[in-house]
């Protein structure tokens, strides 16, 4: 189902490429050049994203981030940097976005990240589900119990949390920064596959004496779940 | 050199005020002296000659005071008055005591005196006799008067020389100041002229001008080092960035060159990685600069270190595992909170505990430990691998020192750089110590005990 993105981006070869992604995933991208115009459109609010470079003519991009917030526009933003700190990835999310992209940065990883704010924002107009279910697969938020084809699974706590994010991004790409940050909130990044030995260990008490895959590796990219 | 005069002028004023006081003081002292010395004596003589009349009478009164007149002293002012305030008899030269009235009691008046030419100051006592007259005596300031003219001349004398002494002191004062900082002045030109190896030479007495030039010559050779620092650092950046770019243009140009889809493929997915690990590197050089700028201190929170070394080590575990090692927690019971950059702590902890998963024995044990101990928090990872020999642990610390030049193709030689970074930071320290056999890499950090922000209750 496309949305409406607006991309904020004042470097044109890096804002046709990713113009040309999203609209192939089906989304209608309208594009500004400065922060001026960037602010100008976005405070429209008819969009579902806005995705914003940090480093713009005339107005920078957290200087519109705390405009939109403090006109009480609530769309997501996902910020898009050069500046790689953990410091500045911090401050970026203190001001009020909801996701930071360091650049330069994979269109596959672009992607994960802005399909998991459209989703947030739908899951945001829907009540909470009380209970999460993929294929076989049911998870219990509440009593944080996990169950596949009515064999309850024993987790770890943090097994349980990973999982959880998956569930709720099912049939959605989840990179590995994503996990870092989302389920073990850590903003830097360590360099060794740490994350992959976690979800694989979760991917063997998932699939371990069951015929069906559920947790998929996409090359390049990450992870999904999807029945 | 008009700083120069500025000090000679202000020191000869702050001269001429402290003497001004202390001579000031003086006066004021001895005049006040002097006068209360005359009161009693004045106030004596009027109750000599009251008690003649009380009890000898007007007769007898009439010759104390012909008796005071004659053979008194010239200051000695003596005088009967009638009713109306003429005189009766006495040394007074005419003129009445004073205007308004006559009344009783000791006062200070103006008056001449029978024979004298000018009034004088005089100290007077008066009293009321019962048949109505009035008896005046007193004495007049002479001699007195003229002993405080002679002090005061040479108080003001003195005061004039005090300035001028002043005035000289402090010229002597701005000559040696200004020489003195004059040769450090000369010493920072020749250094902004781009010797930077220039120093300020010390007189030797430990003086305030020794000392300032002490903290200068420290200053210069800590901005030397970080010179040093800087270009060694530029040069090895260069030199460690040029391996992984060449193995990315390697791997591009292969992709440009082969027919085979799948090969293509693989050499991009190479040319990806490649650009990743140098992108790894750009960032913690980049972390590294500002954690030693101190910059990210405005980001500090509250939080529990042993939760921090607890979440580390849980999310190492299947790593070490994968690796063949055990990893331990050595935790204390109870929460550690430390006020701190929380991100950047659990980067450099999971910078040496990476090192210690892949530097450490397989089999071996990694343990991670977080303890107080001295007003400091430890967190300290060991492991059970061939450790760093002492005469190399500087050269460990190093960015982009790598002990083990053949292990081109794993990290880039900043972890540890990362962690005392990191460590310097929070005013801590990264200590490398021996493990007998290993090594025991830890992070100290002091708590702060001026913070003026509370643990906070979740944290007691």
């Amino acid at each position: 189902m496309g949305r409406k993105i607006l991309l904020v981006e004042d470097d044109r070869e890096t804002a046709a490429y990713l113009a040309k992604g999203l609209s192939q995933e089906g989304h209608s991208v309208e594009q500004a050049v400065n922060g001026q115009d960037g602010l100008f459109r976005a405070t429209d609010g008819t969009f579902d994203l806005v995705i914003l470079d940090r480093m713009l003519p005339v107005l920078d991009g957290l200087s519109v981030l705390k405009a939109l917030r403090a006109a009480r526009i609530e769309t997501p933003v996902l910020i898009l940097s050069a500046l790689a700190s953990v410091g500045d990835r911090i401050e970026g999310l203190e001001q009020g976005s909801d996701d930071y992209l360091v650049k330069p940065f994979s269109f596959a990883e672009l992607l994960a990240r802005v399909n998991a704010l459209l989703r947030r924002r739908e899951s945001r107009l829907d009540p909470a589900e009380h209970r999460l279910t993929v294929g076989d697969l049911e998870i219990d938020p509440l009593s944080r119990t996990v169950k596949r084809g009515g064999k309850k699974l024993d987790l770890k706590p943090r097994e349980y949390l990973l999982l959880e994010y998956f569930a709720r991004n099912e049939g959605r790409v989840v990179t590995r920064t994503m996990l870092l940050e989302q389920v073990w909130d850590y903003h830097f990044d360590p360099g060794t596959n740490v994350i992959d030995v976690h979800v694989s260990r979760l991917r063997r008490k998932l699939e371990d004496g069951f015929d069906k895959p559920l947790l998929h590796t996409v090359r390049g990219a990450g992870y999904m779940l999807a029945a | 050199m008009p700083t120069t005069l500025r000090i000679a002028l202000l020191a000869g004023l702050l001269a001429l005020l402290s003497n001004i006081a202390v001579i000031g003081f003086i006066y004021w002292r001895t005049h006040d002296e002097a006068l209360s010395t005359m009161r009693r004596q004045v106030v004596e003589q009027g109750k000599v000659l009251s008690d003649v009349y009380r009890l000898g009478g007007k007769a007898a009164l009439d010759d104390a005071v012909e008796d005071t007149i004659a053979y008194g002293d010239p200051q000695t002012v003596a005088a009967l008055l009638n009713r109306n305030g003429r005189q009766v008899m006495g040394n007074l030269g005419g003129v009445p005591v004073s205007g308004g009235g006559l009344q009783e009691g000791y006062r200070n008046a103006l008056l001449r005196l029978r024979g004298q030419t000018t009034a004088r100051e005089a100290a007077l006592v008066v009293h009321r006799l019962p048949n109505g007259q009035w008896l005046v005596s007193g004495r007049t300031v002479g001699d007195g008067l003229a002993l405080r003219e002679t002090l005061e001349r040479s108080l003001l004398i003195g005061l004039i020389f005090a300035g001028l002494l002043g005035l000289v002191c402090g010229l002597i004062l701005a000559q040696y100041v200004g020489r003195r900082v004059g040769n450090i002045a000369a010493v920072a030109n020749r250094i902004s002229a781009r010797d930077l190896s220039q120093r300020i030479s010390l007189t030797g007495t430990g003086d305030a001008f020794d000392r300032l030039s002490q903290q200068i010559n420290a200053m210069l050779d800590r901005i030397s080092g970080l010179m040093e620092e800087l270009r060694l650092l530029t040069d090895s950046l260069a030199h460690d960035l040029r391996t992984p770019v060449s193995r990315l243009r390697a791997a591009a140009y292969a992709a440009t060159e082969t027919e085979d889809p799948a090969e293509q493929e693989e050499l991009l997915t190479r040319v990806i990685r490649q650009a990743d690990s140098l992108m790894r590197i750009l960032s913690a050089v980049l972390e590294i600069g500002r954690s030693e700028a101190l910059t990210g201190r405005n980001q500090f929170t509250w939080f529990d270190a042993r939760e921090l070394g607890a979440k580390l080590a849980e999310m190492y575990e299947p790593l070490a595992e994968e690796a063949g090692a055990t990893l331990r927690y050595d935790l204390p019971s109870y929460p550690l909170p430390m006020f701190g950059h929380r991100q950047l702590l659990s980067q450099a902890i999971s910078n040496l505990i990476e090192n210690a998963i892949r530097y450490g024995l397989a089999g071996g044990e990694i343990r991670v430990a977080v303890s107080r101990a001295d007003g400091r928090i430890r967190i300290a990872v060991s492991d059970r691998g061939p450790g760093i020999p002492s005469e190399l642990r500087a050269e460990a610390r190093r960015r982009f020192g790598r002990l083990d030049s053949s292990r081109s193709d794993e990290g880039a030689g900043l972890g540890l750089a990362l962690a005392e970074a990191i460590a310097h930071l929070h005013d801590g320290e990264l200590l490398l110590e021996d493990n007998e056999p290993g090594l025991v890499a830890a992070v100290e950090l002091p708590l702060r005990r001026d913070s003026a922000e509370e643990v906070p209750l979740s944290l007691r």
